[in-house]
């Protein structure tokens, strides 16, 4: 009858795949993903033998490309750990961005006022920018932990919130009597990040000891451990009596205080001021660096590398072929989606049946 | 086509699957006939449920054939086992909750329908009305057509059910019926049933089985998935045996005996419990008044009050939905009662505390929903069998957890309780068979000798094996001086196990009894109230 068929392609559950296997197909993706977005980059108008140039040789082996890279890594490492941080214990923090916000804010206040002796200023500044992120992140957490708010919703409109705060600073008590731009007076340089030689600021050794710190928190440490069940099962969680709310709470603080201090990294480290968009695009960021990092801590780090190597070059490209930089955050969501496309490569296996 | 007369409806020979490499099926064989009752008996883990997925379309063999009708068929999905009349009802039903009855057939209907009328792969012609017109009428008269539909199966079958209800409304018993009508409507003719009866009460489930019965003399196939030999023995025409993915033996249940059946299940004579007489000391856990309501106000548990003693089993009896998990729920702190008290023995009053506040109580509890009170499946087994010492400091300190200890712990504690299947202790728990958690909750809570144990149904759904072993650790925590509350709607376990037993009936303690006790005694205590 059909035995004429040649077959058909059909598809079962896997039951159980190994971490080499789960690397291989992720990387895959990921390079699927960059295949995809150097056609577009080509059709766009970048020579094809262009690109391996524009993308690794020139950011990694110019100095001064490499430092732009590494400056930039900073923030996206803090707001990508910060994500993760947050999606171990089940919440979706997607507030990142008004967490930077509020962060910036509260470090600007104290430079302003010039709260405190100089020596300390930037210590201040730095624990004040925390304080606010988690403040910050404290209210959708509060929401969901005591009325069962749904955090997606709450932490993402709190951004406009922020924002709109932020506008009404800079277009009003803030502006800058100097040139009368919307920004804040320039900061002291003993409210800016120090130098450590070589045109890198003091982010970097900053998210090292954040990314260290993130990684034995939960990797290592018994809250840690816990997280892990939080986030494979609640119920479970709380039938055992973990202090889940405890616990959900100090991801999400952690979480807010982390983008509050990415949002620093890009105010008080890298503009000298506060701006209206110094972090705009970096909650997405965030959560496409924490996605692809699996919520690992020190892989968000290496993965924000990766990801300012692409907003370099994205710079290069933008000023030698006119490319705009849109381009960059289309490459994020490609990226992105073959690496989400790719789980059902890791839940489920093809087969030809005959 | 090349259908025979004498070919059984299904028939499946050699079959073998791999997870992994891991065999769960090697080689099995099995076909039922039209007209017959046919039962699949092995233990947990034997590869009854694997094999039945292979005929319905959810796995694909490795190695072996499909026969429907004499008719070699490769399925890639249960809608094609469906196209070709092959009807499924799992263990843990495929309904959405939040659509009616109706609306829940008519979804599986239109998916059969347009497989059968669409792709038409391996079927040939179906014996419903699918055809792509029926696709094409409108939503409410295709809800109508179904809606006759169900209420003739019912009424044929002698269900009584509404189709408008919504199914979260229902039963477990109830929404069975409806995977059972969903089956029929959508043509089957070969129905497969897995473990129908675990959730059931004895009559419930008795009902079930003569429903099948009449099925059966209508001309269909049925197929029993169980492991409860009383099912085999007074429902079944036939039966299969199955053993370590093996089909070990086919034969007629009445000319075979009890224990001649459990020798083919087990592979030797299943281990009988053996007691000693109790010696019950002091109240352990006294529960005083309790009462429970729902959050529509319903009372779910009134004014219960009772005690258990160390070293004694106090056995919770009754029909299933009479209370026992919002009991077993409010003792271990999930869902707190309206009022009343629940005294441990040197702590006090614990009825309000969270389950954390619960925490150096040291209760260990053996809730019947274990995925969702227990186990994190998708965690190691080390990591489950470890959550609840972490805090003892047993595993390295807050700032540094000590994983090898608890991998080493771990793996020991997997082999003093005998848990089967753990090929590495960083294997996810979820992939472990049923029995075989149960063993893995078990070896966790009664890591440190247990001082009170609250067990709920600890052996539903387990093989022979299984069951004895649970029961047995049971009966070692009460020896060893343990107070264990025993709630279990299997009136066989409560009657072995339990030195008391109070029967429940409508969320209170109807009547109690010490051991041993009439049977038909508990049984009038548990309907009389009902």
């Amino acid at each position: 009858m059909r035995s004429l068929r040649r077959g058909r392609p059909v598809v079962a559950a896997r039951r159980r795949m190994s971490a080499a296997f789960d690397a291989a197909v992720t990387t895959v993706a990921i390079l699927a993903g960059l295949a995809l977005s150097a056609f577009i980059l080509v059709v766009a108008g970048v020579p094809a033998e262009e690109l391996a140039n524009e993308f690794i040789v020139n950011t990694l082996t110019d100095a001064d490309n490499l430092r732009a890279v590494l400056a930039q890594a900073a923030p996206l490492a803090f707001v990508g750990v910060g994500a993760a941080l947050a999606f171990r214990v089940r919440f979706w923090n997607l507030g990142l961005e008004g967490q930077m916000i509020a962060g910036s804010v509260a470090a600007t206040a104290i430079a302003l006022a010039d709260v405190g002796p100089p020596v300390w200023r930037l210590f201040l500044m730095l624990v004040a920018a925390m304080a606010a992120g988690m403040a910050w992140a404290l209210v959708p957490a509060l929401l969901k932990l005591r009325l069962g708010v749904n955090e997606v919703i709450s932490s993402l409109l709190l951004n406009y919130v922020a924002l709109n705060f932020l506008l009404h600073l800079l277009y009003g008590s803030w502006k800058d009597p100097v040139d009368a731009f919307p920004h804040s007076p320039a900061f002291d340089p003993f409210e800016r990040l120090p130098d450590l030689g070589w045109g890198l600021n003091a982010a970097l050794p900053l998210v090292a000891a954040a990314a260290v710190f993130a990684a034995w928190l939960l990797g290592r440490s018994r809250a840690g451990f816990y997280m892990r069940f939080v986030h494979a099962n609640p119920s479970v969680a709380l039938a055992k009596g973990l202090p889940v709310a405890a616990l959900v709470l100090t991801a999400v603080l952690l979480s807010g205080g982390y983008a509050a201090l990415a949002g620093v990294c890009l105010s008080v480290g890298q503009e000298g001021r506060l701006t209206q968009a110094f972090f705009a695009g970096y909650g997405f960021s965030g959560i496409l660096i924490a996605f692809l990092a699996r919520n690992n801590a020190l892989a968000a780090v290496v993965v924000a590398f990766l990801v300012a190597v692409l907003f370099v070059s994205g710079q290069s490209l933008q000023v030698f072929y006119q490319i705009p930089f849109a381009m960059v955050r289309l490459i994020e969501a490609i990226v992105i989606i073959s690496a989400a496309a790719s789980e059902f490569f890791l839940r489920y296996q093809v087969r030809w049946l005959r | 086509m090349t259908v025979t007369t004498a070919a059984p409806a299904l028939a499946l020979s050699g079959v073998s699957k791999r997870f992994d490499g891991f065999p769960a099926l090697d080689g099995a064989h099995f076909s039922v006939r039209e007209g017959e009752v046919h039962a699949l008996l092995g233990e947990n883990g034997a590869g009854k449920s694997s094999l039945m997925n292979v005929a319905a379309g959810l796995y694909l063999p490795d190695e072996g054939e499909v026969r429907v009708d004499g008719v070699v068929r490769r399925f890639s999905g249960p809608l094609e086992a469906a196209a070709c009349r092959i009807g499924m009802v799992h263990q843990h039903y495929k309904l959405v909750r939040a659509l009616s009855v109706a609306e829940n057939v008519m979804l599986a209907a239109m998916a059969v329908e347009s497989q059968s009328a669409g792709g038409d792969r391996s079927a040939d012609k179906v014996g419903t009305t699918a055809s792509r017109a029926a696709l094409r009428t409108s939503y409410g008269s295709r809800l109508a057509r179904i809606r006759a539909l169900i209420d003739d199966h019912a009424a044929r079958l002698g269900f009584s059910i509404d189709h408008r209800r919504a199914v979260h409304t229902l039963s477990v018993a109830e929404q069975q019926r409806v995977e059972i009508l969903k089956a029929l409507v959508t043509g089957a003719r070969i129905l497969i049933l897995d473990e129908p009866t675990a959730v059931l009460t004895d009559e419930e489930a008795t009902r079930l089985l003569q429903t099948m019965r009449t099925l059966a003399a209508a001309g269909a196939a049925v197929v029993l998935v169980t492991h409860r030999l009383r099912d085999v023995r007074e429902h079944a025409d036939r039966v299969t045996v199955m053993r370590a993915g093996r089909t070990v033996a086919e034969c007629d249940p009445r000319a075979t005996s009890t224990a001649e059946l459990t020798e083919l299940i087990v592979g030797a004579a299943a281990p009988a419990v053996t007691r000693k007489a109790a010696a019950p000391g002091v109240a352990r856990l006294a529960i005083r008044n309790l009462t429970c309501r729902r959050h529509d106000g319903f009372e779910v548990l009134a004014n219960l009050s009772l005690k258990v003693r160390s070293g004694e089993i106090y056995g919770v009896a009754g029909v299933g939905g009479n209370g026992q998990t919002e009991l077993v729920e409010a003792l271990l702190g999930i869902e707190p009662p309206v009022s009343g008290e629940v005294i441990i023995d040197g702590v006090g009053d614990i009825a309000m505390a969270s389950p954390a506040a619960r925490q150096s109580i040291g209760v260990a509890a053996i809730p019947a929903d274990r995925y969702r009170l227990a186990l994190a499946g998708t965690l190691p087994i080390a990591d489950n069998y470890g959550v609840t010492r972490v805090a003892s400091g047993a595993y390295g300190s807050v700032l540094w957890v000590d994983f090898r200890r608890m991998r080493e712990e771990a793996a020991a504690g997997v082999r003093e309780f005998d848990v089967q299947g753990v090929r590495r202790i960083e294997q996810p728990a979820g992939l472990l068979s049923g029995g075989n958690a149960q063993k893995l909750v078990i070896a966790r809570e009664f890591a440190s000798a247990p001082w009170l144990v609250v067990a709920h149904s600890p052996s539903r759904g387990l093989d022979v094996r299984a069951c004895a072993d649970v029961q047995r650790r049971l009966i070692d925590a009460r020896e060893a001086g343990a107070a264990v509350l025993l709630v279990s709607e299997d009136l066989e376990e409560v009657l072995l196990l339990a030195d008391r037993i109070g029967v429940m009936s409508r969320g209170r303690l109807v009547a109690e009894f010490d051991a041993p006790v009439d049977r038909q005694r508990i049984g009038e205590a548990m309907v009389d109230h009902a």
